[in-house]
């Protein structure tokens, strides 16, 4: 690969389950660092591009290339690449019989191979960097909403992953949950974290992205820095989104 | 007719084959409850025999916990196999599973031993005749079948939003299975699993039809033997049956409870 080469690029995705097809030739690409937001009505196929990137979804058109290896290739360790892209679901999906602690430590003791010990003093420092230092030992059933994403979200950091992908991390939360959840996030992009989100949190996306992405009926509408999507959209169709989102605000 | 001669005639419909001793048995001229620790209650007689029951109750108790176990062992893969398998190999282990529930057990167990004819095993300090073997494989195998469905359920039962979380940081399909589901359905597991064990632990007496003496083939012994004394012979096996499948499901109770996933009140 080039150095110029960009760090995710994505390139003519396209997907269909059944008949239907749900991606149609997305392309976009984002550098290290980059803050990446995909936004658009639901069912526009945000989720299913963003699950595409780790392979929880597979495309059957494209390319995705991650650190110039292409994801998408049949030869891909799909293992390998999950260890280097961390995921955030909207529901969580914590593994309910497993501590807090439990549920950080298990990709570390697992996949990376760390001892019990090396495994739980990594997650208790992930759990303390989300905030959580002293849930270390609850369960999910015994944290709320926006406690129990923050461990999902330190799940997945503690395989330090170069890419971490967001699932709608706070369309599942009670408004004043979101918050915390959202705070968490604010402090990895002041880390660096290359971050791709698909969230309809539009004052957090318009905050810290680098560029928006905004997908309809599977096809990117228009791409661009937050400030021009959301100031000067060029196509009508984005406007008509915005709008309607802003109403809701 | 008399509580103790429509007792001998229940118990005689279970196993045809004391048939006769149980029409003698409805001769039986007592009938109040009274009669169950009054002068005319042999109570003694139970007591003498206290030795032969409870070797029908040990092989009884090994019986329930080889099948048990057997059942879990290629129950608990077979299971699995239905969830997350495809192809041949689960429609063989399903296929399988139709024919064994589908078929009775004495059936099964004469199969075992007279067609199949499972040898004599030998462990070392002891060996298990071939009737004995047979009857494990046989309860052990429908047991299987009856766990694979079990677990079947409770593996389906949990959400496939586990299974892609553990997938997510790179656990194989495997790992993610034996780390992340299997915990949580084995514990969903315990209810279905009393039951089966109690099942398991009364059908032990059908292996009767083999010729094996567990204890209520020896508790029919003895009251054709004195048919002046069913209701107490009867009694006393159902209260060892008791004890059994009640220790063992408050045991599979605490294992419940120990093992239980904390649940808040905050969700």
């Amino acid at each position: 690969m080039s150095d110029a080469d960009a760090f995710l690029r994505v390139t003519d995705v396209s997907k269909w389950y059944g008949d239907e097809q749900v991606l149609e030739d997305v392309s976009f690409e984002m550098d290290r660092g980059d803050v990446t937001v995909l936004i658009g009505p639901s069912g526009s196929g945000k989720s299913t591009m963003l699950r595409c990137v780790n392979r929880l979804a597979e495309a059957q058109e494209g390319s995705i290339t991650l650190d110039g290896e292409e994801v998408l290739s049949p030869d891909t360790d799909v293992d390998e690449l999950r260890r280097e892209v961390g995921m955030v679901f909207q529901s969580f999906n914590l593994f309910a019989h497993l501590t807090a602690t439990g549920n950080v430590a298990l990709g570390p003791r697992r996949v990376l191979g760390l001892s019990e010990d090396g495994a739980r003093d990594r997650a208790a420092a992930q759990l303390e960097r989300v905030g959580l230092g002293d849930q270390l030992d609850s369960y999910p059933a015994e944290l709320s909403g926006g406690q129990q994403q923050r461990v999902g979200i330190a799940r997945a950091l503690a395989m330090e992953p170069k890419l971490m992908l967001f699932d709608e991390p706070t369309s599942a939360l009670d408004p004043e949950l979101i918050g915390e959840v959202l705070e968490v996030m604010r402090g990895l992009v002041d880390e660096g974290m290359t971050m791709l989100v698909v969230t309809h949190e539009m004052s957090f996306a318009r905050a810290v992205a680098d560029e928006i992405v905004f997908l309809d009926d599977g096809r990117v509408v228009e791409r661009g820095p937050p400030e021009q999507l959301f100031e000067r959209p060029e196509k009508e169709r984005t406007g008509r989104f915005l709008e309607r989102i802003a109403s809701h605000d | 007719m008399s509580a103790a001669g429509s007792l001998a005639l229940a118990a005689s419909g279970s196993l045809g084959a004391l048939a006769s001793g149980a029409v003698s048995a409805a001769a039986h001229p007592a009938a109040s409850a009274v009669w169950l620790v009054g002068e005319g209650a042999d109570w003694g007689f139970v007591l003498r025999n206290a030795d032969y029951l409870a070797g029908g109750a040990l092989l009884t108790v090994g019986l329930t916990a080889a099948s048990i176990l057997l059942g879990f062992l290629v129950g608990f893969p077979a299971g699995a196999v239905e969830v997350y398998g495809g192809g041949l190999p689960k429609r063989l282990v399903g296929g399988a599973g139709v024919v064994l529930r589908g078929t009775p057990i004495v059936v099964i167990l004469l199969v075992m031993y007279f067609v199949i004819g499972v040898p004599q095993v030998n462990l070392g300090v002891a060996s298990i005749s071939p009737a004995v073997s047979a009857g494990i494989l046989g309860l052990g195998l429908r047991s299987a079948a009856y766990q694979s469905q079990i677990f079947r359920a409770t593996l389906a039962s949990v959400d496939d939003g586990q299974l892609e979380a553990g997938r997510s940081v790179g656990l194989s399909r495997f790992e993610a299975i034996r780390y992340v589901v299997v915990p949580q359905a084995l514990r969903r597991s315990i209810p279905g699993f009393q039951n089966e064990f109690t099942i398991v632990l009364k059908d032990t007496s059908i292996v009767f039809a083999i010729g094996l003496a567990e204890l209520l083939t020896r508790g029919a012994d003895l009251f054709t033997q004195r048919t002046t004394a069913v209701l107490e012979v009867i009694l006393f096996i159902s209260a060892i049956y008791f004890v059994l499948t009640f220790a063992t499901n408050r045991a599979l109770d605490y294992l419940g409870t120990r093992y239980a996933i904390p649940e808040g009140e905050s969700v």
